[in-house]
């Protein structure tokens, strides 16, 4: 009379695969919104939320699934948009070669920052990354011969169309999902997720600690970089506020309402918080203050997010049916 | 004559970190967290003392224990409701805890901020002086009042503390709590209350420093983030939990900064201590004076 074990719902394998296809479910639904959204404001509003939605699982990688509790994706972000920018209006460098070097180097950026606090944790970790985040903040402010300074920096257009954006955007944005996904579905997910619960616990299980936790700085850190390449591409414009420490707060507040440490929570969060971010805006410039308030609400009362409640008010019939969970 | 005026000014400049960096080692010492909205008790203290002083006509001699009062009810509170769950019947959550503490922190932060953009807008205000002596001859240095008389307040309170720490009862549980939660619990000593002493400390601490800068650095909503990002690089630098250690690195920095502006790169003045810290925790992760800490 048991549920088969490979099917369980609490199975690593079958949590991803479900969260993969509410993943594709929502992915399906942004790809359909332009037939009925035209007005460009609002496909720009869900442009940018898209934006923080890699952020998001940029971050959740690193920060969810292995334990790394980095300050900077907004930092690395801002990286990204310089490096397609700074490629383009010094050297003439075309984007098509510049958008994929803003994955790449910050996601190198980020493996050697990996490899800097290899040995930190907790408190540490996250005073060494925002103290990362503000000095590369700071340098781009102050170089305003190379940067600009606060005045940004212009970015090329790669498309006419804001539709267009809307689909590079969500193309995008399904990549970085499948890229996370790969991660997790290989073995390595599960290292990752090893050296988070228990990282000495790991390493004597023969697992290479150093190896797999700069993989996970790699991969989060050049998926930020090219969301901020994208950005700065859509913008025309990249500025040293993209890596200001209320922007990370911005990503972690989404995270933690969507679900910490699942594929599809920075997904739901992102969306959620930045549609209805736009929203309260309209109502009265409060939506900081709610999300704030939010963030910490879910924090110390749900700490799973919203997918996590989902899950558990689905997941509770079964459970008491069998009489054993 | 430059160097010695830039050494002195630093000294000063260090002394008012200082306030701001004891309050984050000692949270860090008893909860083992970093308190990341420190920088948004400073700001408490800088609104309460401009806006008392200037709305409601009280002086600023008066205002100024009103900032600290605010900034111990903002400590209080904060402690109360969200650094609890850390250690009062959530001892499961272990691995948890850091991240719980910073996602927490974080947004108690982003939630002032706005809050207070919000409600008293997002324009700096000018605080009243405590002193309206502009320049006076200190010996052989030229000082405005207000300096002189933020630099002998933040050494009066950092001597106050120090005493409170070492000698009074409540200091001792502090101590005791600092070295070990469960022994001193198994002591007697209500390690809550002690949290909440520590938090008050260093809610009122960081208030002063707000308030005695509000004549030199305007209040405004995000006017904490810069002191308090200095005061993550003096505590590790320090060595995290460590006052002593914490009150020399403040005032290391406060002279490297005042060196730095000078005879390196004034725009880059604040990049520095970030770099310092950098190096620190790739070469001595337990900071400059810190202990290393052993674990079973």
């Amino acid at each position: 009379m048991n549920i088969p074990a490979a099917r369980h719902p609490n199975l690593y394998a079958s949590k991803l695969s479900a969260e993969l296809r509410l993943s594709l479910v929502l992915l399906l639904g942004l790809a359909a919104l332009p037939l009925f959204i035209t007005s460009p404001y609002w496909l720009g509003v869900l442009i940018v939320s898209m934006y923080f939605a890699m952020l998001s699982t940029g971050w959740n990688l690193l920060a969810g699934y292995t334990g790394q509790f980095s300050l900077a994706p907004a930092a690395f972000a801002m990286l990204g948009g310089y490096t397609t920018g700074l490629l383009a209006f010094h050297w003439n460098i075309p984007l098509w070669l510049g958008l994929p070097l803003s994955f790449i180097i910050p996601g190198l950026i980020g493996l050697v920052l990996g490899r800097i606090v290899l040995r930190l944790s907790g408190a540490y970790l996250a005073l060494t990354t925002l103290s990362f985040a503000e000095i590369a903040r700071l340098i781009v402010y102050n170089s305003i011969d190379f940067t600009r300074g606060d005045q940004g920096l212009n970015v090329p257009a790669l498309l006419d169309s804001r539709v267009g954006y809307y689909y590079l955007f969500l193309v995008a944005l399904a990549a970085s999902l499948a890229l996370t996904w790969a991660v997790l579905r290989h073995p390595a997910g599960r290292f990752l997720q090893a050296i988070r619960d228990d990282e000495l616990g790991a390493a004597a299980r023969g697992i290479r600690v150093v190896h797999y936790k700069t993989l996970a700085f790699f991969v989060s850190c050049a998926i930020c970089g090219f969301a901020g390449g994208l950005y700065g591409t859509f913008a025309r414009l990249v500025s040293p506020e993209l890596g200001l420490i209320a922007q990370t707060g911005i990503v972690i507040a989404m995270v933690v309402i969507g679900g910490m440490g699942t594929l599809v929570g920075p997904l739901i969060g992102a969306l959620l918080v930045y549609i209805v971010s736009e929203w309260l805006r309209d109502v009265g410039g409060i939506q900081m203050i709610v999300f704030a308030a939010l963030v910490i609400i879910f924090a110390r009362f749900f700490r799973e997010g919203l997918w996590g409640l989902a899950r558990r008010s689905r997941l509770l019939r079964p459970r008491t049916d069998n009489g054993s969970s | 004559m430059l160097a010695l005026d830039l050494f002195v000014n630093g000294l000063i400049i260090g002394l008012f970190y200082a306030l701001m960096a004891v309050g984050l080692t000692m949270v860090f010492g008893i909860l083992k967290v970093v308190n990341f909205a420190h920088g948004e008790f400073y700001m408490v203290g800088a609104y309460t003392y401009t806006l008392v002083s200037l709305k409601l006509g009280i002086p600023p001699w008066v205002a100024l224990p009103l900032a600290a009062l605010a900034g111990a009810g903002i400590g209080w509170l904060t402690e109360r409701l969200l650094m609890r769950p850390l250690y009062a019947g959530y001892s499961s959550w272990g691995l948890m805890k850091d991240e719980y503490a910073v996602v927490v922190t974080f947004g108690l932060s982003l939630l002032l901020i706005n809050l207070f953009d919000k409600v008293i807008g997002p324009y700096p205000m000018r605080g009243p002086s405590l002193s309206s002596v502009t320049r006076m001859s200190v010996g052989p240095f030229m000082m405005s009042g207000q300096k002189i008389i933020t630099a002998i307040i933040a050494v009066i309170l950092l001597i106050a503390l120090a005493l409170f720490i070492k000698r009074s009862l409540w200091g001792r549980w502090v101590q005791a709590v600092a070295q070990n939660r469960f022994g001193a619990s198994i002591a007697g000593i209500d390690t809550a209350r002690a949290s909440s002493i520590i938090f008050m400390a260093s809610g009122v601490l960081a208030a002063i420093a707000g308030a005695l800068l509000a004549p030199v650095i305007n209040a405004a909503p995000d006017v904490g983030i810069f002191p308090a990002v200095k005061s993550y690089v003096i505590v590790v630098i320090g060595g995290m939990g460590s006052v002593p250690g914490s009150i020399l690195a403040a005032l290391l920095l406060g002279v490297l900064e005042s060196f730095g502006a000078v005879y390196l790169s004034y725009d880059y003045r604040d990049t520095y201590g970030l770099v310092l810290l950098i190096l620190i925790l790739l070469f001595r992760p337990q900071g400059l004076f810190g202990e290393r800490t052993r674990e079973v």
